[in-house]
């Protein structure tokens, strides 16, 4: 692979004596292989120069079947503004050049991204800072004008009155299609979900889709420098991404607090302030039964590309024995059916 | 007596833990070893325990659909009928008890659905009777070795 990387460099970047080095595959990544790598070349000025990359591949199968072109919009529409993203630097979606679609950005060096390290020392201590900045740039996120950036060209927008049921449409759609047993419990939140519609949203925002910790780049500082991960970013009710960050999916310490690093209504509390905008609890409540149907979505899509063999990725399996039962627990918990 | 495979999988596990996972140099193989691993010790549970659970969800889900039935009446989906009539499964082989659990809980859904719609308190409680299989199908379900 570093060799037909090294060859697409050489083409993007009009130089013919690219290096690719340290190449490695990142853990994590369902629904993306998600690979570094560094590069060595010299500019067509004659100078020596070297850059720091992160690769995102298109896999045969994996927990979402997502548009690249959409993730890559969206990506570069938030680039240089207060929503801190990595520079993205191509997109191809010639499968032939590395044996499927990719996109390469640049690396946000000196950063953490692992949930296990996030919840121990030396970030205890500044849980604090990162759940302000979480929720600071999430609210951003919500207020961030999308009209005439790429958003625009790949992301149709809902209106107020139809975010949610074109979200529940979708995730519905997904889990009659994906799932290989019965989901008595989901389709009964579903009924529900139809029956007690939020009302509409306050405004049409950027929604990230898996904004969670886990999902951003962090430091000792207490600093995020990248949100990462858009693959399901869409127009839609901000509240979504609020919601979505409580779910107990994410509840990484185990001891109730969303992301194992904030508590809800100091995370509630922090996006009110810097979005401006109201988290009401009953829409609120409904965007949270949501969370866990359209992460189940995820889970049973992942399961039936592995049991039809499009993949061999064992992330799919272990999800799907680990987190399919356990959400239809963490739903019946946040509809009150069990403590 | 061979041993069991519960016990051949909990020792692949921790093999792969103990001698596999120290040798691997990058973050990426780690991670998938100890997936492995983790995969192997919920496989043991579930080799253990499934014909059990199914065993014993279809007989309860069968009973469910039964009353659901006879209280519903001719306001019963077809689907319910039709579960309750069909075969149970011809051996106790995982994949053909687990088509029975598929047929049953399907129906199950359509009953839940139904119900909810039924007026009387005599429907409150049934409803809640389903709900109240639905939490227990999910604690037969649970592992205690996950994620």
């Amino acid at each position: 692979m570093e060799d037909a990387l090294a060859r697409y460099l050489a083409s993007r970047l009009e130089a013919n004596d690219v290096r690719v080095t340290n190449l490695l595959r990142i853990p994590g990544g369902a629904s993306r292989e998600t690979w570094m790598f560094d590069a060595e070349w010299t500019a067509p000025s004659g100078e020596r120069q070297t850059g720091a990359f992160v690769l995102r591949k298109d896999p045969p199968a994996s927990l979402l079947e997502t548009d690249r072109e959409t993730e890559y919009a969206f990506y570069s529409a938030f680039w240089g503004s207060e929503v801190p993203v990595p520079r993205m630097r191509w997109l191809e979606n010639d499968a032939s050049i590395l044996g499927g679609p990719f996109f390469i950005m640049d690396r946000i060096l000196g950063c953490e991204s692992a949930t296990a390290k996030i919840i121990a020392p030396p970030y205890t201590a500044v849980h604090p800072q990162l759940a302000e900045n979480m929720y600071r740039i999430l609210g951003a996120i919500a207020t961030f004008d999308w009209r005439g950036t790429p958003i625009e060209r790949v992301a149709e927008p809902p209106t107020p009155e139809t975010a949610w049921q074109r979200e529940l449409d979708h995730w519905e759609r997904i889990l009659d299609t994906e799932a290989m047993e019965p989901q008595p419990i989901m389709k009964a939140a579903i009924r529900w979900l139809r029956a007690n519609p939020p009302p509409p949203a306050q405004r049409i925002s950027v929604v990230h889709g898996d904004y969670r910790v886990g999902n951003f780049l962090y430091r000792e500082d207490g600093n995020i420098y990248g949100i990462v991960d858009w693959e399901m970013a869409h127009l839609g009710d901000p509240l979504e991404d609020l919601a979505w960050s409580f779910n107990q999916s994410w509840h990484w310490a185990k001891d109730g607090r969303p992301g194992g690093i904030v508590d809800r209504a100091a995370a509630i509390a922090h996006w009110e302030r810097y979005s401006g905008l109201r988290a009401d609890p009953q829409a609120l409540y409904w965007w949270e039964v949501f969370s866990h149907v359209k992460c189940q979505g995820i889970w049973v899509t992942g399961a039936r590309s592995f049991q039809e063999g499009r993949t061999n990725e064992l992330i799919l399996p272990l999800v799907a024995y680990s987190l399919i039962n356990a959400q239809d627990q963490y739903l019946l918990r946040t509809m009150g059916r069990i403590p | 007596m061979n041993p069991s495979a519960p016990r051949v999988l909990q020792g692949l596990a921790a093999n792969l833990l103990s001698e596999v996972m120290p040798n691997i140099s990058t973050p990426f193989g780690q991670q998938l070893v100890g997936i492995a691993a983790m995969l192997e010790m919920m496989l043991a549970e579930e080799f253990d325990r499934a014909a059990d659970r199914l065993v014993t969800e279809n007989r309860v889900v069968r009973e469910l659909l039964a009353e659901g039935r006879a209280l519903l009446g001719e306001g019963c989906p077809t689907s319910v009928a039709a579960a309750i009539a069909a075969p149970a499964a011809p051996t106790l082989r995982v994949p053909d008890l687990q088509r029975e659990n598929d047929l049953l809980r399907a129906a199950l859904i359509d009953l839940h659905a139904a119900v909810e719609q039924a007026p009387g308190e005599a429907a409150r409680a049934f409803e809640e009777r389903i709900w109240a299989e639905l939490i227990e199908s999910t604690r037969r379900r649970q592992f205690a070795s996950r994620l």
